[in-house]
């Protein structure tokens, strides 16, 4: 597996490179000030500085990558493919973990605070349970993701004032 | 004191669950605390008689006040003491909740167009309101909400100078400016109400300062005693402990005039007439909140402020006498302030 | 004036406001995404009602407690409660693994304790001298302190350098959405007005820490594992010995007298002192190589560090009337609701509450150490309870914390955002915790850096000795950090080289 260790800097560097091209081209539409108390260094002049040594720092670590690779290729190792598709099978509890996360933020305005905890709770305590142990946890998975989602929203709610969204409880008037 | 129980029971309860809730089996049910503080919401969820005109309108479950300004200023300050005496005028519960950023924008972007119930309302301050309006932070002013009343003003911000500085008031420090054009410098945070009180006095009142980025009023303060500015304005109640001990010293106050109690400060308006920043703490509703509800909401609280109570606590925190209008002159009073801040646009 | 200072605090209705005080601010810091300042911002209208001495005792209380009780999640979850415990997971959580918790959470506990003392003891005794150095700390003093911090990323970055600058130059670019600093022009919003705040420290925090920790252990759910984890922790006294106390005073005495120093200039913070103190601490050490690997210096580094800047904090907040962070700027709002104006009149118009507030946080940091010793026992038990029910629930928690941070739903947004930019970041081998850095020291440089701009032409830098002697610090810590990452860098390539022609020897595994 060590083989893949050039990538790590290459992948990264690129992304890292665009994002701050993307980033940099992004400044000229920043409206600067002229009014009275003006800085002679505008709002410009720190994105552009911090933007530059981003570019600098990701073609650093491409070329350090590149320059890995190549001596791991003299030196006769192959270069080893995965598919997206396996590499998302193996970190398919991971991926799982941040879809029921998004699908929770996501909801929460609309569909309230408390049934998305709820739900969320018992999708992700399944999520991080190896699948064998399914059939013992259903019961207590949905214990807990019932009481922490009731508990906290009335405490929060009702009792420290966090505005957390309602929902679909407001027809009960709450 | 209820209040204060809840809390304490909510973090109780909190602790109870951040640590053991794992295993699920023999927890709390969530019904077994009842919150003391929640008992006016049991109206049934219908929202009154809105709009039938004449008729009058009395809350029947909790008010939520969505405050623009954070927690420990002076703005929520007043807020909250306000919710307080409403909550015995109007026997519901008056929540104050802070919503803070942008010098209120965020707050009042987020609720301008809220629920128009009456159940929803937005305190601020109307140097912010129309600041920032004037300075084109955002594209609405005190018209795209239904003001409710304006109950209160603030100590007011002074120029202030150090004590041995040459000048004694504003005329003399504006002249010293002129004799040596760009050397004093003048402390303000760009942008907000100093930035426009700096602008009018370069253009209206010919100042030649050297303007100066120095923060908000605390870090105004450390670069004044620490001489990196040479004037700058300051909240009265910043600069007060310094003037008496006599490092610093008062030059005028930006109020149209002086507060109520401290009758004796010049104000800035006696030599530059524009020169009027008075930060009034105003309540409004969304758009579209029906007249009848504004009145009754404005009543409420024109009678939840007369009480000798109120006069203490403002006298105190303030330095101010009650200062409360009705809806037409609460109207009256934020569109003087629009047109004359607005005024200031062509130089901000 | 001093008795009777004391005995205002010494009434019983007082200490037991403290004694809540203290506990509600530790469940606040131990809990991921709920802070210190959060829990002064819930209680701060219910002391409008109290005394004064009443209402600030209690405030005083939340603080302490908020800032101590960040340790507790740092070494039993790696996840830290609040932005000052973030260096406390380096060593606490390792030692932690090492089933010595009980040693963790009381080397923390105990120079908590001796961090807040040292603090109270240096506003007490010597709050004029230092308020004139806090004085001196204007645009130019701070550009070069933030240069000076944001150097201490490439000592904390280790043998990859590019990665770990890459790390806190990102977290600047972060901190540059919103509107900018001075002229308040939005940068980087796309005309979303939610944007305008920028992003928020803590919701940065939990994105970095609790969202990836979550899926660090999200990977390792199909890997044979034990769900009880390690219930056998032994906990003796405070769980360290006399001897190795002695050992460490040194580093506690330095680490508290950095987190003081960073305390009493405004805007800085305990997340940055932390950070600072570790580092100065790993770098001054005979045992730089352990640290990291779970020994008791680390989190006394940190620990003493963040609880000396609370007492750092107060002394220009009394003295000057300014305050240095947003919980701070709370407790000026809580003084000046009971007439208690904080600056140089203080002592000779408030003289008691001064003394009574001097009290009640010896008071707060007594009660701190004995409810954190008396309660290990059952914060350790958070090691039984199973993570994959825990983490669900310190997820829901920590998006309650980013929505109470601004009562807003677009922050949980962020949260989700910045969780899959940490899981990403974890994957690419680039560290996150200098991102933490870049992401609050970035502002306070670029806004004074624009100041000295404005100044240069009136002002130069000859007249700035301390603007001088911080820049020439900077160059030799970046000369000395960038020597021993060269020697660590060449370490870890040869280790590197000969994997890699291992595996390359080897061909496909």
């Amino acid at each position: 597996m060590k083989n893949k260790q050039y990538r790590l800097d290459i992948i990264p560097g690129i992304v890292l490179a665009l994002f701050s091209i993307g980033y940099l081209a992004m400044i000229p539409q920043i409206q600067t000030f002229d009014g009275m108390g003006a800085t002679p260094l505008t709002n410009h002049f720190i994105p552009t500085l911090w933007g530059s040594v981003l570019l600098l720092l990701s073609l650093w670590i491409v070329v350090r990558g590149l320059r890995k690779r190549k001596k791991f290729l003299e030196e006769g190792g192959k270069v080893e493919k995965t598919s997206f598709r396996d590499a998302l099978m193996e970190k398919r509890e991971v991926a799982a973990s941040f879809l029921s996360l998004t699908i929770y933020v996501a909801l929460m305005g609309v569909v309230g605070f408390a049934p998305m905890t709820v739900l969320y709770v018992f999708v992700q305590i399944l999520i991080l349970t190896p699948r064998e142990k399914w059939k013992k946890n259903i019961v207590p998975a949905l214990v807990t993701a019932v009481i922490t989602g009731c508990v906290l929203f009335y405490i929060f709610r009702y009792m420290l004032n966090v505005l957390l969204p309602i929902g679909i409880l407001s027809v009960f008037g709450l | 004191m209820k209040r204060f129980l809840s809390l304490l029971l909510a973090c109780m309860m909190l602790l109870s669950l951040a640590t053991g809730c794992g295993g699920g089996s023999d927890q709390q049910t969530p019904d077994d605390t009842d919150a003391p503080q929640t008992d006016g919401t049991d109206g049934t969820g219908d929202t009154g008689d809105t709009g039938d005109t004449g008729e009058a309108w009395t809350p029947e479950k909790t008010i939520n006040i969505y405050m623009t300004h954070g927690a420990g200023g002076d703005t929520d300050y007043m807020g909250r003491q306000l919710a307080t005496a409403l909550e015995k005028i109007l026997g519901v519960s008056v929540v104050v909740t802070n919503v803070t950023g942008s010098n209120g924008a965020t707050c009042m972007q987020q609720y301008k167009d809220g629920e128009t119930d009456g159940y929803t309302l937005i305190a601020t301050n109307t140097a912010a309101l129309n600041g920032n309006e004037a300075t084109g932070m955002v594209d609405f002013g005190y018209d795209a909400f239904e003001p409710v009343a304006v109950y209160g003003i603030q100590s007011g911000e002074n120029i202030v100078v150090p004590a041995d500085a040459p000048y004694d008031d504003l005329q003399s420090l504006l002249d010293a400016s002129n004799a040596n054009p760009g050397q004093i410098r003048y402390g303000i945070s760009t942008g907000g109400g100093v930035y426009i009180q700096a602008c009018v006095l370069t253009n209206l009142g010919g100042a030649q300062f050297n303007i100066i980025d120095a923060g908000d009023g605390a870090a105004r303060l450390t670069a004044l005693l620490g001489g990196e500015v040479d004037a700058t304005s300051l909240p009265y109640s910043t600069a007060a402990d310094y003037i008496e001990n006599g490092q610093l010293k008062s030059l005028c106050t930006c109020l149209s005039k002086a507060p109520d109690l401290l009758p004796d400060q010049k104000a800035a308006s006696e030599t530059i007439p524009e020169l009027q920043i008075d930060t009034e703490y105003v309540v409004l509703a969304p758009k579209g909140t029906p007249a009848n509800i504004v009145e009754a909401l404005n009543a409420a609280i024109l009678e939840a402020t007369s009480t000798d109570e109120w006069k203490t606590m403002v006298n105190d925190y303030c330095l101010q006498n009650p200062f409360v209008l009705n809806v037409e002159e609460t109207i009256d009073n934020l569109k003087n302030q629009r047109e004359l801040f607005m005024s200031f646009v062509p130089f901000l | 004036m001093i008795l009777e200072g004391l005995m205002q605090v010494l009434q019983p209705m007082t200490v037991v406001l403290v004694a809540i005080g203290v506990a509600v601010g530790i469940i606040f810091g131990s809990i991921p995404g709920l802070t210190a300042t959060m829990a002064i911002v819930m209680f701060l209208p219910v002391t409008y009602s109290m005394t004064a001495s009443e209402g600030i005792s209690m405030l005083m209380a939340l603080y302490i407690g908020g800032i101590s009780g960040g340790l507790i999640s740092a070494i039993l979850l790696n996840i830290p409660g609040t932005p000052s415990s973030v260096a406390t997971c380096f060593d606490g959580k390792p030692l932690a693994d090492k089933g010595e918790a009980g040693k963790a959470l009381g080397t923390g506990v105990v120079f908590s304790f001796l961090g807040t003392i040292i603090g109270i003891g240096l506003l007490v005794i010597l709050a004029p001298v230092l308020c004139d150095f806090a004085l001196k700390f204007q645009a130019y003093e701070y550009c070069a302190l933030a240069l000076f911090s944001l150097s201490m990323v490439i000592a904390l970055t280790g043998h990859d350098m590019p990665k770990g600058l890459i790390s806190a130059v990102l977290g600047a670019l972060l901190a540059t959405v919103g509107l900018a600093p001075i002229d308040s022009r939005p940068r980087f919003t796309f005309n979303m007005y939610q944007l305008n705040n920028g992003f928020a420290l803590v919701v940065l925090l939990i994105g970095l820490f609790a969202i990836s920790e979550v899926m660090a252990y999200a990977e390792s759910v199909r890997q044979k594992q034990d769900f009880t984890i390690r219930s056998n922790v032994k906990i003796k006294g405070v769980g360290f010995t006399f001897k190795e106390f002695i050992g460490q005073i040194r580093n506690a005495a330095v680490s508290a007298i950095i987190g003081v120093g960073i305390g009493i200039l405004p805007g800085i913070g305990g997340g940055v002192s932390c950070m600072i103190s570790y580092t100065v601490s790993k770098n001054t050490s005979k045992r730089r190589e352990l640290y990291g690997t779970g020994i008791m210096d680390g989190v006394v580094a940190s620990e003493t560090a963040n609880n000396g800047t609370i007492g750092g904090a107060m002394i220009p907040l009394l003295s000057l009337g300014i305050p240095g962070d947003a919980a701070t700027a709370m407790l000026l709002g809580g003084l000046q609701v009971h007439n208690v104006a904080p600056g140089p009149l203080i002592y000779e118009k408030n003289g008691v509450v001064v003394y009574a507030i001097f009290f009640a946080m010896v008071l707060s940091a007594i009660f701190m150490m004995l409810f954190m010793l008396l309660g290990m026992r059952f914060f350790i038990s958070v090691l039984k309870v199973p993570k994959n029910y825990l983490l669900p629930v310190v997820v829901v928690l920590c998006a309650i914390g980013a929505i109470g941070n601004a009562n807003a739903l677009f922050d949980t947004y962020c949260m989700v955002g910045f969780g899959l930019m940490s899981y990403l970041m974890i994957k690419a081998k680039i560290p996150t915790v200098p991102m933490i850095l870049g992401f609050i020291l970035g502002p306070t440089f670029e806004q004074n850096l624009r100041r000295v701009s404005q100044l240069a032409s009136s002002d130069s830098f000859i007249g700035h000795p301390i603007f001088c002697v911080l820049i020439v610090a900077t160059i030799f810590v970046v000369i000395f950090s960038v020597r021993a990452n060269l020697k660590d860098a060449k370490r870890a390539q040869e280790r590197e080289l000969a994997e890699l022609s291992q595996a390359a020897g080897g061909g496909d595994e």
